[in-house]
């Protein structure tokens, strides 16, 4: 509140100081760094605790039928589960800096096991994220250019409609009408020697699969924000100055709406990376969906606490920039 | 510093006309396709484990959808196969929105808890749902159905604390709660009759989100086989296990899959229809 009221002054006397600005910002990003980093360990730590504290644990969920007690305590000290509940935690919490992930149920080192699907699904992700962007913004800004008209209603009812929908409910019908019933797109991820998919078009499918449910979440975000700031004094004396519309768009509503929607985009991140694992399994992309898959067979925890703690950090980092451009297009004001 | 005078939600009581009928219109699909889920297993011709006909056989005759991988019915497995997946979310729904309203009313009332919820969400902001789902599931093997709700229930209740906490504060800074409160009313009086009773149309939009969020979690996770286990029937495990025959029968997993987008559509479109016009902005905390 306070810092609204008196925002002319300091903006006005950082000029003939530019060292302490520069000072402030690195304290600023330093400050926001160490928090997404607490609550990254944060995360980390409640894990060790649900895989801890539920009932069950990897080496009787991996344990064949007529195995005796002793085989069971065998694999347990293997698989070091028979040491003290403080000495794992300290292991997991310090192992993971390093990329170390535990060991899998089975044994193997669970960083071995993601090294290569992991940057596959990255891609698919990513990519996934990249299209979220560009339609959302295309599409929230064709609604906003007149609030209420027959593209605003038909962009925004289409957009909450397909929000809710799950993953492998829109792969199904992208397999059946692009796939099957035209044979445009391949159904099914065929990969090359390395493990990565053999061509681009193998990719269409299982990202428009992830996208199409965040780009109507982030549609009516962007749509949202763009009518929030076209509420703001200085649009509506652009307006009047007889600005034409498109650069009261692109210089005025959306670096205003930025900060909102990168919040919304980041968010997403997590939405994509969660469904990615559903989509990998439809179209055998192999991605951690293929891993995950093997690990809800073996009822293996280690396997999906690494990849919790794998895409923890990933969302870390997304975050960070959400936080960044926000403090950037604010100004330093908040 | 901000003191209402205002109560909050008291216009849409009066008005009675066209608003309250377009939204009922509106709430009206997924009160439908609820109820068909709910009535479904009833309704199946043929038994949900037995074969009728071969596997994957084109629709017609005895199967008017056809055959499944073991050439069972599909038509009576889609119509069993609802009745969990909304049993299960409507659930999910009930325990986030009850939870939610006490602790957000608490939040408003005592911000120190507001603050650690806050940090809650922040945290859990960082752990996609359905990894969430398949962590608890598979650090709990024998935990069935009820790890599911669990899990969805954890997940969900941060960020609708969040909502609740955010409509309850102006109804926590009013002149009749502090009123109550400096007369030494407790805490627990406070919350069920000072403050919720002002937050029905938020709570009952808080439900209608959660119950589209929790669709989306409880049929993912079958879909991911944590959910349901076989012979069971249910729409999402139907696609998982199908899709190897798509070409032969289509019907197979096109059924349940048009099943379950239409409860994820409609229920959805219910619950943006209950959302106060006021709160619109909210959706975006789902």
């Amino acid at each position: 509140m306070a810092g609204t009221l008196t925002g002319g002054e300091p903006a006005a006397a950082s000029g003939p100081r530019p060292v302490p600005a520069a000072v402030r910002t690195a304290l600023y990003a330093a400050g926001v760094v160490a928090r997404r980093l607490l609550l990254l360990a944060v995360l980390l730590a409640a894990v060790f605790a649900a895989v801890e504290l539920l009932p069950g644990d990897a080496a009787t969920a991996t344990s064949e039928r007529g195995e005796t007690a002793a085989d069971l305590a065998a694999r347990r000290r293997l698989l070091g589960l028979d040491r003290p509940v403080a000495e794992r935690f300290w292991d997991w919490m310090t192992g993971l800096p390093t990329g170390d992930l535990g060991t899998s149920a089975r044994g193997e080192p669970v960083a071995g096991l993601l090294a290569h699907p992991f940057p596959n699904t990255l891609l698919l992700g990513g990519l996934a994220l990249l299209v979220t962007l560009v339609v959302s913004v295309a599409l929230g800004c064709w609604a906003a250019a007149r609030p209420g008209g027959g593209i605003d209603r038909t962009v925004s009812a289409s957009a909450t409609g397909i929000l809710a929908l799950p993953e492998f409910v829109v792969a199904v019908a992208l397999v059946l009408v692009f796939a099957l019933w035209t044979d445009w797109l391949p159904a099914v991820t065929l990969t090359d020697a390395d493990g990565s998919p053999a061509s681009w078009r193998m990719l269409v499918l299982p990202v428009l699969a992830l996208a199409v449910p965040q780009i109507g979440w982030n549609t009516r975000i962007v749509r949202a924000a763009l009518a929030d700031e076209a509420k703001a004094p200085h649009i509506e004396t652009a307006v009047l100055d007889g600005l034409p519309r498109h650069r009261i768009l692109t210089h005025h509503l959306l670096p205003g709406a930025l900060p909102t929607v990168a919040a919304g985009i980041a968010t997403s991140t997590g939405m994509l990376l969660g469904g990615a694992v559903v989509v990998e399994t439809i179209f055998n992309y192999p991605g951690i969906g293929s891993v995950l898959a093997g690990a809800v067979t073996d009822r293996d925890s280690p396997v999906i606490a690494g990849v919790v703690a794998v895409t923890g950090a990933v969302i870390t980092g997304v975050l960070l920039l959400a936080d960044l451009v926000r403090a950037w297009a604010s100004g330093g004001r908040t | 510093m901000t003191a209402l005078t205002a109560p909050p939600e008291t216009p849409a009581r009066a008005a009675l006309g066209p608003a309250r009928l377009r939204v009922a219109l509106r709430v009206l699909p997924a009160l439908l396709l609820t109820a068909l889920a709910l009535a479904g297993p009833w309704l199946a011709p043929h038994a949900i484990d037995a074969p009728v006909v071969a596997p994957y056989a084109e629709a017609g005759g005895e199967a008017p959808l056809g055959g499944d991988q073991l050439g069972r019915d599909v038509l009576s497995r889609v119509l069993a196969g609802g009745r969990e997946l909304v049993v299960t979310s409507l659930l999910v729904a009930v325990l986030v929105t009850a939870i939610a309203a006490v602790l957000g009313a608490v939040s408003a009332l005592r911000p120190a808890l507001g603050r650690i919820v806050e940090r809650t969400a922040d945290v859990l902001m960082l752990l996609p749902a359905v990894l969430g789902i398949l962590l608890v599931t598979l650090s709990w093997p024998d935990g069935g159905r009820l790890a599911v709700v669990t899990a969805s229930v954890v997940l969900g209740v941060p960020y609708a604390v969040r909502l609740v906490a955010g409509a309850a504060a102006p109804v926590a800074a009013s002149g009749y709660v502090e009123a109550a409160a400096v007369g030494g009313e407790r805490l627990g009086h406070l919350v069920v009759r000072e403050v919720l009773p002002n937050l029905r149309a938020t709570l009952l939009a808080l439900f209608g989100l959660r119950f589209v969020a929790a669709v989306y979690l409880v049929a993912t996770a079958g879909f991911l086989q944590v959910g349901p286990q076989p012979p069971a029937a249910d729409w999402a495990l139907m696609i998982r296990e199908n899709s190897a025959g798509i070409v032969l029968n289509p019907w197979s997993v096109l059924a349940p899959s048009v099943a379950i987008g239409l409860l994820a559509l409609s229920v959805n479109l219910a619950a943006a229809a209950l959302v106060p016009p006021s709160g619109r902005k909210a959706v975006t905390a789902l």
